[in-house]
């Protein structure tokens, strides 16, 4: 991926894609609130890869080293079988820490299409996940994705979602969502 | 020892009946005094020697719910200090990991040496007459630091025996079920979430057998995890101090497997590793066929498959944060080490599909000790009550080899009294509850 977006035709045609992109990750997230973990997991590649790794408290001269390595620990690092085992579970009837479940509001703002190439786009995206458990519990997760986005049709495929938080110490009883 | 006769924690620990009274998990004046009578008196695990191999490399960590920096020394040696300036209390070190030359406070700018020493008080002549007295004011260092088969321990008490004499046969067979697998190093990534909970919950879970069926059943459906192991083939172990391990062992039919290469459904490794040499001779016959979790008193988990540690930190009478290290060989081919991180990223921290399903069983638990109603009920631990036949080799290493059982929690909950009584390690080493060796 190159780092600098590469000139569309005309800005309308950028408009334009930016409108398909953004309408793609909201209903992406809608299907998330909606509890539809199947058809959620249906937008992703069988080759995707995603990662949230663990952020760590450096200083200003260690900042490059804030995210773990993706050949280290990680938060998540799973292929598809992996993220259609979370599934499994979540669908399973047996998944206590999401049973009752949780109420979530997915937000995703500050979409931007940062490069592409034969077709794919590298899709950055902000987001605050709302989660409200059980009567008083409340998580807030906020941070940013990078995602790759393969052309699928008139839509997308999620071929990367590399999720980034902001919090080092997880202030959440367990992650047993998706992001 | 006048207070102890009208007053001792033990009365909230029943090893006859099998109970445990509520209060012990959410009391804020128990949580304080287990802060003083356990952490600041017990040793403590602060990182594993691999994570600061250089001088200068430090680790944060926490003793009771205070932090330190644990940091390597020019000359080799291992200090840990509280986190904290001698002047007005400001955290000297605010990254959690990294490399230091000092720490330098950001108030007023004393600067500490690497082992603590105060080095710099900016004014030291002209302000303070060049009267402070800097040998005095240092960090307040850890009195003793120790190493066992590389897993770095502090403690805060001058009093306090050696670790190894600390840890005792079951502590040091609890790391040495990692240990014993090759020339281990800790792989980058420590995964850490704050659970709602007493730290006691936390600690007597890692002991329990009982819920694997129920709590990670989801887990199972979904492909994650073979069946939980049978209930029929448990070791269970007692040691000084507190220490415990439980959980399954090795059969007639695994270790057939092991001697093929197979790879155990549980643990999803080959477990040949406990035929070699190195494994014989660290681990012992008994050892040798440990396959559940041991607790090194007091927050220490060592996991069945021997590959992670995670504490159980303190954060007040009703938080605990949970700290995952996960290890591997020092010379692991690349698929190897990679499936180590999969293994360990995949089944614990928050989004472990083993762990998501643990935390809430804690949390309503401690929330259910407060009440004046709930309070009348005490915990129930009357699983094989009485039945359990401790069985020693050349007088140590008590082991009791049952179906699952709650033997260890109730040593935990015994033990723990011992320290909450004790008003010293002399104390403690007198009074203490000995390794039962009748039937418990």
């Amino acid at each position: 991926m190159s780092d600098t977006m590469q000139a569309p035709a005309s800005e309308i045609e950028a408009m334009l894609l930016q409108h398909r992109v953004e309408q793609f990750l909201y209903r992406e997230a809608a299907l998330l609130d909606a509890r539809q973990f199947g058809d959620w997991l249906k937008l992703f590649t069988q080759d995707v890869s995603y990662w949230m790794p663990i952020r760590r408290i450096k200083t200003v001269e260690d900042l490059d080293q804030q995210f773990t390595a993706k050949s280290d620990i990680a938060l998540f690092d799973d292929d598809h079988s992996i993220l259609k085992k979370r599934v499994d579970k979540m669908t399973s009837g047996f998944n206590w820490s999401e049973e009752p479940p949780s109420r979530t509001r997915y937000l995703i703002t500050n979409v931007r299409v940062v490069a592409q190439q034969g077709g794919t786009l590298e899709v950055h995206s902000n987001f605050h996940l709302h989660r409200s458990r059980q009567e008083d519990d409340e998580d807030n997760f906020i941070g940013h994705r990078e995602d790759l986005l393969r052309p699928d049709g008139d839509s997308f495929m999620i071929a990367q979602r590399h999720i980034f938080l902001e919090q080092t110490v997880i202030q959440a009883a367990n992650m047993g969502i998706l992001f | 020892m006048q207070d102890k006769a009208q007053f001792s924690y033990h009365r909230y620990v029943d090893p006859k009946g099998g109970t445990v009274d509520r209060r012990i998990f959410s009391d804020p004046d128990i949580y304080q005094r287990e802060l003083e009578h356990i952490f600041a008196r017990s040793w403590n695990f602060m990182c594993h020697e691999s994570q600061i191999p250089e001088a200068g490399d430090y680790f944060t960590n926490y003793i009771g719910d205070e932090p330190v920096i644990c940091v390597r020394d020019r000359d080799g040696s291992i200090h840990v200090m509280l986190n904290s300036c001698p002047h007005r209390g400001n955290t000297v070190c605010r990254a959690e990991s990294g490399k230091a030359r000092g720490f330098l406070c950001s108030y007023h700018g004393w600067a500490f040496g690497l082992d603590g020493s105060l080095k710099v008080v900016p004014g030291r002549k002209d302000l303070y007459n060049g009267e402070i007295d800097r040998e005095k004011w240092g960090l307040l260092r850890a009195p003793h630091v120790a190493t066992y088969s590389g897993f770095v321990f502090a403690c805060m008490d001058e009093d306090a025996p050696p670790l190894e004499e600390f840890l005792g046969e079951v502590g040091k067979l609890s790391l040495n079920l990692i240990a014993a697998r090759g020339d281990m190093v800790c792989i980058d990534g420590v995964q850490k979430n704050v659970l709602d909970c007493n730290w006691k919950l936390a600690v007597e879970n890692l002991l329990d057998w009982y819920h694997a069926d129920i709590t990670h059943h989801s887990a199972t459906m979904a492909g994650f995890i073979g069946k939980p192991p049978s209930h029929n083939w448990h070791r269970t172990m007692l040691g000084e101090y507190g220490h415990a391990l439980s959980g399954p062992r090795m059969t007639e039919e695994t270790w057939a497997a092991a001697e093929r290469g197979e790879t155990s459904k549980e643990v999803r490794f080959p477990e040949a590793w406990r035929n070699e040499e190195r494994a014989r001779e660290m681990l012992g016959p008994i050892g040798r066929d440990v396959k559940g979790h041991p607790n090194v008193f007091p927050n220490v988990w060592i996991t069945a498959s021997g590959r992670q540690i995670c504490l159980r930190l303190p954060k007040g009478p009703e938080k605990t944060e949970l700290w995952w290290f996960t290890f591997v060989d020092r010379g692991a081919t690349p698929e190897y080490r990679a499936q180590v991180a999969s293994h360990g990223t995949h089944s614990f921290g928050p989004a472990g599909l083993l762990e998501q399903d643990d935390g809430d069983n804690w949390i309503q638990g401690t929330k259910r000790t407060r009440g004046v109603l709930a309070r009348k009920l005490p915990f129930n631990y009357q699983m094989n009550l009485g039945h359990g036949q401790p069985h020693a080799i050349d007088g140590r290493s008590v082991y009791i080899d049952d179906h699952t059982n709650e033997h260890a929690h109730l040593w935990l909950y015994r033990s723990w009294a011992d320290w909450m009584d004790a008003e010293s390690w002399a104390d403690l080493k007198a009074n203490a509850t000995p390794v039962p060796t009748e039937a418990v």
